[in-house]
């Protein structure tokens, strides 16, 4: 299984990214703006965050019957490129139907559970913390449990450790309150 | 009978973590950096320095700017290691060489003209310690110690991973080790306080070893923050080992440490007294300052000192001999970065240690383009320095 550990980045080339980027418009769109429900919008996440997830689909600390496969192909150069590809595209809010209620209680959840302090105001994400504003609503609330189930392979801990105390309310309402924030700021 | 775990095991936490005493529908508690932030600092954009996902192409590195004494050169050794920590050499002459957040172990040959870098382990839980020791490298990630024997004629199909010992706090915030052979033969690693300022439970914020086959589990240093850097003296055989300090007490408070453990057994302050002499704002309450050991030397607010490294090669000037090199990652929790450096002490018998700057220039315009982590000496005498934020090592060496 040893591999060699790559050749070293050279500076990301946006319109390589757009090439290499063909197999995944499939699932994630043409730019990266998804409409399947449970798959997410990957436009204008921030690279670093685009990048570390294809490092673990790549390393298997990260699994999905798609994603596994497509990763264990890619260079680190590839992983580059669409990163800053994914990054340059302007993400559009994802189509859900929200209860009031649950968004009203989702907003006090993320005023309890400090979601900024990480995912930044507006929950738009920067660096390896990925934009949960205008997020699809059924991969948010996949993505909470992984983390609460400590399967999500988060790159530190962080997630894992802030989404031990959530109940499966507690991550519906979330969902449901950042699948209504806008995408951009 | 060894208990046989595949190479690239994929990690599933399935436990506690020793701090999540939360009521629902109270504040939760912040992510471990946050912690112990005073509600004035609410806003402050401090935050840690977020590691790139990708090495950095030689012509990204300005290794020029790497200043060292006279006499002394630096250049770049290898590169393309994303996230390279800690390095330890193997009986045949390879380098290993750990990650953190990048979850691969791996493995340099050194051809001479280039060196040739393989991964030999991926998708760990942030392995963090690698040792060598008579044909086999161990492993040490959050929760347990394992071991690759004769790995290193299986470099292109590694063997499996033993445990060693698997029984360790599966806290992630400060769960990642640093690994070493004591002078004793035993496997040295810290379990790290799981917050940034708390009381730990007993079982946390200390220095403890282990022997080779998993048994003889004891702790030799407690009140020890989170220490990913030790050696031992090369002559008295004294431990002596760098701690980080705790955040958003101050832009210059407290400092880092340098300390020695002359005895098993000491305690070394945390949370009750950082830096010697000041004791926390809320856990030093009824404490005394006078209750712990003090530091060898205040290493500096937030330089985060990661890597030892006791001076035993021959190509350095003779006044090098067992002098200490100490790698700062540097810092994120004040305003004007500093650390980035590698510094260097010398013992002086009778009088305080002195404490200077070795190599700098890893910060330019006030930002970071690299890290130094962790040394190594090279069989000649010169110094590797890894850097986990460019993926790449570079050797220092002497020429008179």
């Amino acid at each position: 299984m040893a591999a060699t550990a790559g050749t070293p980045t050279l500076a990301a080339d946006l319109e390589a990214g757009r090439r290499k980027a063909e197999p995944c418009k499939s699932c994630h769109g043409p730019d990266g703006n998804a409409t399947l429900p449970g798959t997410p919008s990957i436009a204008g996440q921030p690279t670093f965050f685009t990048h570390w997830q294809l490092i673990k689909y790549r390393d298997g600390r990260r699994k999905d019957p798609q994603m596994s496969p497509f990763a264990a192909s890619l260079s680190d150069a590839d992983m580059a490129d669409l990163a800053a590809y994914y990054a340059a595209q302007r993400p559009l809010p994802r189509p859900a139907t929200t209860g009031p209620v649950k968004v009203a209680a989702g907003r006090e959840l993320a005023r309890q559970h400090l979601c900024v302090s990480c995912h930044r105001p507006g929950l738009t994400g920067h660096e390896q913390v990925p934009r949960l504003a205008g997020q699809d609503l059924t991969y948010l609330v996949k993505m909470l449990r992984a983390f609460k189930a400590q399967t999500a392979g988060d790159l530190d801990g962080t997630m894992t450790t802030a989404a031990q105390p959530l109940s499966e309310e507690d991550i519906e309402n979330l969902a449901h309150f950042m699948a209504t924030l806008p995408p951009s700021p | 009978m060894p208990r046989i775990i595949p190479t690239a095991v994929v990690v599933v936490l399935t436990s506690v973590f020793a701090l999540v005493p939360y009521v629902q529908g109270q504040q939760a508690p912040p992510p471990t950096w946050k912690q112990g932030q005073p509600a004035s600092m609410a806003d402050s954009p401090l935050a840690p320095v977020a590691q790139p996902p990708a090495p950095k192409a030689p012509g990204e590195m300005p290794v020029d700017k790497i200043k060292v004494p006279a006499g002394f050169k630096v250049s770049l050794w290898a590169h393309g290691i994303n996230n390279a920590r800690v390095m330890t050499w193997g009986d045949k002459g390879t380098l290993f060489v750990s990650s953190r957040v990048a979850g691969n172990v791996y493995a340099i040959q050194d051809t001479g003209a280039t060196r040739e870098v393989k991964v030999i382990a991926k998708g760990l839980n942030l392995p963090n310690g690698v040792a060598f020791k008579n044909g086999t490298l161990y492993i040490a990630e959050v929760s347990r110690i394992t071991k690759m024997v004769g790995i290193e004629d299986k470099l292109d199909s590694p063997p499996a991973m033993e445990v060693v010992y698997d029984i360790l706090p599966r806290d992630l915030p400060h769960g990642w080790k640093y690994l070493a052979f004591g002078p004793d033969g035993k496997l040295y690693f810290n379990i790290g306080a799981p917050c940034n300022i708390c009381i730990p439970p007993d079982t946390h914020a200390n220095i403890s070893r282990v022997n080779p086959d998993g048994t003889g589990f004891e702790y030799v240093a407690h009140g020890v923050r989170n220490s990913v850097g030790f050696d031992w003296h090369p002559e008295t055989k004294d431990l002596y080992f760098t701690t980080h300090g705790r955040d958003w007490l101050g832009e210059d408070v407290p400092s880092d440490r340098f300390d020695v453990a002359q005895k098993k057994g000491l305690h070394f302050g945390f949370p009750y007294c950082h830096q010697g002499d000041i004791l926390d704002p809320e856990f030093g309450k009824g404490r005394s300052c006078g209750e712990f050991a003090p530091p060898l030397i205040k290493t500096g607010p937030h330089v985060a000192g990661n890597g030892v490294q006791f001076y035993t090669g021959s190509m350095f000037p003779p006044e090098y001999k067992n002098r200490i090199f100490l790698a700062q990652r540097g810092s994120w929790n004040r305003t004007e970065k500093t650390g980035y450096k590698v510094m260097m002490v010398t013992l002086r018998a009778g009088d305080v240690p002195k404490y200077e700057v070795f190599a700098e220039g890893w910060l330019q315009g006030g930002q970071p383009w690299g890290r130094p982590v962790y040394t190594q000496l090279m069989k000649d005498g010169s110094l590797l320095i890894a850097d986990d934020y460019a993926g790449a090592i570079y050797r220092v060496t002497y020429q008179r």
